[in-house]
């Protein structure tokens, strides 16, 4: 039977989710191998998000199934207040069965997915932003040039701006470095890393707001708002990590008449599953530190009082947390005549 | 950079859903006072789910930043297998924010929801499935008969009255021990529950050979997925309280309200003796009254709330 009032009803407000979340997929079944790296590379990634996002945000990790070490570690990060929600999943439903999930239950306006294997530079809201707000219908966002057409040339949202005398479609041929960036973060041989460094990539630009911006998104890492992200779910998975499946996201994105674009330079970067000097240089410049920090607590009680605060401070220590614990309970049974 | 393929593309076959998620919200702050006997109340209600659903289903649970304990325990049945999805989050987001994400992020086509201090019995989810594969426009169906206020059932009454192969009756369908059993857990007390049911009927409905009760509560229904997201986001400031938005809307919009005929779930609420517990606590009632005659003084029984609440307020915020 229920004993008292569930002191949940007494007015205390629920948090309220802001309006960026960032989701992040994570799957390392093992510590060895591939995986040696990667839960290393997944928290150069959480530092580089904290340090390097503009606004405040919630921080999602799907855990699709990872081994108990890993599971463990990310609690650690959790109760360390990096990690807002922590969705931990028995079993791997594939990266498209984890973006079912995510797609439709992130209660954030704007979300951002990334794979756990993605480094955030200074600036890569703030750009990826300029553009969802520079362009209509705009689906995601990826905040590094997308070397890759997914859509294989069959993409079609984009041609709808081709009638509008604003919009002026071209090419664009990206610095060295980007591109060198790209090629290494996925590994690619020279015979590959040539076509890329010869490619132009396709862009369009706003002439009334002087904006402009890759036609094309990586699934790597990109930006969404909520409502498109509701509309593209259920998509189908059979597969761990399929490119047909995977794909299935741009194309039904493409159906319903969003944009895929993404920025100039590289606001973020593929990290992959080793850990080398190169990385390790770009990692110290790009976090520097930790002073951004996890949040801090971000539910507001109106009109603290100075007891309030006082009683909240020493509630930190664990001696007078237990100590009001105590007064507590005794109140309870008291309260609810348990104490004779 | 990237060496070698990602293990991950090897996966042919990832597990598949189940068309059920049997989903629950736990929020057990620590374990004293209101919350002393939560964790077993949470064990008894999961550990019922695991003996007596007779369907396959995922479990889905939504932890709105229970202490370590709590966290644990429900870490050690993730790992065991017995939950599929574990939400830890980091605050409170309150009822309403939590069925947000389950309602949304449930895979399965049916979801079946539950506070977390519900114990189920044999054939729970079977029968409430049964109802709402039967009825047409079904919006929740609760596994226990009960009543509840006439406002959020008025719908599925006018529908049952003005269908020509629907036999609607009113009378005293739920026996008084099954009535009390419920309306005991929700801290009512003994004279209180018979006045109730002594002054009040419930509505009966047939269809197709199946009845039903009309009636339903947000504590524990089973709802179709793509029938309860038309009624997402709800927009709930508190942790709790706001829920019977819920059944309002459900109602409003035309979608019938039902429960089993029979008890296949129970409300536990935050002690886990139960009834013969409640007949105690009519003695320490009685006890109380002639004890501490002092607690009863409004002034000192409301200075006492207040620090009450004050002190859950401060635990909350750290």
């Amino acid at each position: 039977m229920r004993t008292g009032q569930n002191p949940s009803k007494s007015g205390i407000p629920a948090y309220k989710p802001q309006q960026l979340g960032i989701a992040l997929l994570v799957y390392i079944p093992f510590k060895e191998g591939y995986f040696k790296n990667s839960l290393d590379i997944l928290k150069f990634q959480i530092e580089s998000i904290y340090k390097n996002t503009a606004q405040k945000f919630d921080l999602l990790v799907f855990d699709n199934g990872s081994c108990p070490e890993v599971v463990h570690a990310l609690g650690e990060l959790r109760e360390d207040g990096y990690i807002e929600w922590l969705v931990l999943s028995k079993n791997n439903l594939g990266k498209v069965g984890a973006w079912n999930w995510i797609f439709a239950s992130m209660p954030n306006e704007l979300i951002c997915y990334a794979d756990s294997d993605v480094l955030f530079r200074d600036g890569w809201l703030e750009n990826s932003l300029a553009i969802l707000n520079a362009f209509p219908n705009v689906g995601m966002v990826s905040a590094q040039p997308t070397f890759h057409d997914v859509l294989e040339g069959k993409g079609r949202a984009h041609l709808a701006l081709q009638e509008d005398n604003n919009f002026e479609f071209g090419s664009y041929h990206p610095d060295r470095k980007i591109v060198e960036e790209y090629c290494n973060g996925i590994g690619a041989d020279d015979k590959l890393s040539s076509i890329f460094f010869d490619m132009d990539l396709p862009c369009v630009s706003n002439k009334s707001n002087n904006s402009n911006a890759v036609i094309g998104a990586t699934h790597m890492q990109f930006i969404i708002p909520q409502r498109v992200a509701r509309d593209v779910v259920p998509l189908p998975v059979r597969k761990g990590l399929h490119r047909a499946e995977t794909t299935s996201l741009d194309r039904r994105i493409d159906e319903l008449g969003y944009l895929h674009l993404s920025t100039k330079s590289s606001y973020v970067m593929h990290m992959g599953n080793v850990i080398n000097e190169k990385l390790l240089s770009e990692v110290n410049s790009i976090n520097g530190g930790m002073d951004n920090g996890p949040k801090s607590a971000e539910v507001v009680l109106s009109k603290k009082s100075t007891l309030f605060r006082t009683i909240s401070k020493l509630m930190k220590i664990p001696s007078f947390q237990r100590f009001f614990l105590r007064v507590y309970d005794f109140l309870y049974r008291a309260l609810y005549a348990e104490i004779q | 950079m990237r060496v070698g393929q990602n293990p991950a593309k090897s996966i042919k076959q990832v597990i598949q859903p189940k068309n059920v998620t049997v989903a629950t919200i736990t929020y057990i702050p620590h374990l004293k006072g209101y919350y002393a006997e939560s964790l077993e109340v949470l064990k008894a209600c999961l550990g019922s789910l695991w003996d007596n659903t007779g369907v396959p289903f995922d479990l889905f649970v939504f932890d709105n930043n229970s202490c370590d304990e709590v966290k644990n325990f429900l870490l050690d049945a993730k790992d065991n297998g017995l939950i599929q999805f574990l939400l830890l989050s980091d605050k409170n987001i309150g009822k309403g924010g939590a069925w947000n994400i389950i309602f949304q992020g449930a895979q399965g086509e049916i979801i079946a929801y539950s506070d977390s201090d519900v114990v189920y019995y044999q054939g729970w989810l079977e029968h409430s499935i049964e109802i709402l594969n039967t009825f047409p426009n079904v919006g929740m169906v609760t596994g226990r008969p009960l009543r509840s206020p006439e406002e959020f059932f008025s719908k599925t009454l006018e529908w049952a009255q003005s269908q020509n192969d629907v036999t609607v009756e009113n009378g005293n369908f739920i026996p008084w021990d099954v009535f009390r059993e419920h309306v005991i857990s929700l801290g009512t007390s003994e004279s209180q529950a018979r006045e109730w049911f002594e002054s009040k009927s419930e509505w009966r409905v047939t269809y197709q050979g199946l009845s039903a009760l009309i009636s339903a509560a947000h504590f524990q229904f089973v709802t179709r997925k793509d029938l309860i997201q038309k009624f997402l986001p709800f927009d709930m400031d508190r942790p709790m309280g706001q829920v019977r938005t819920l059944d309002d809307m459900i109602n409003q919009a035309g979608y019938l309200r039902l429960s089993t005929c029979e008890p296949y779930v129970r409300h536990i609420g935050n002690k886990i003796d139960g009834i013969q517990d409640h007949d105690l606590q009519n003695e320490h009632f009685s006890i109380k009254k002639t004890r501490n005659r002092f607690l009863e003084l409004p002034l000192i029984k409301r200075s006492l709330l207040g620090i009450y609440d004050f002190i859950f307020k401060i635990y909350y915020e750290n």
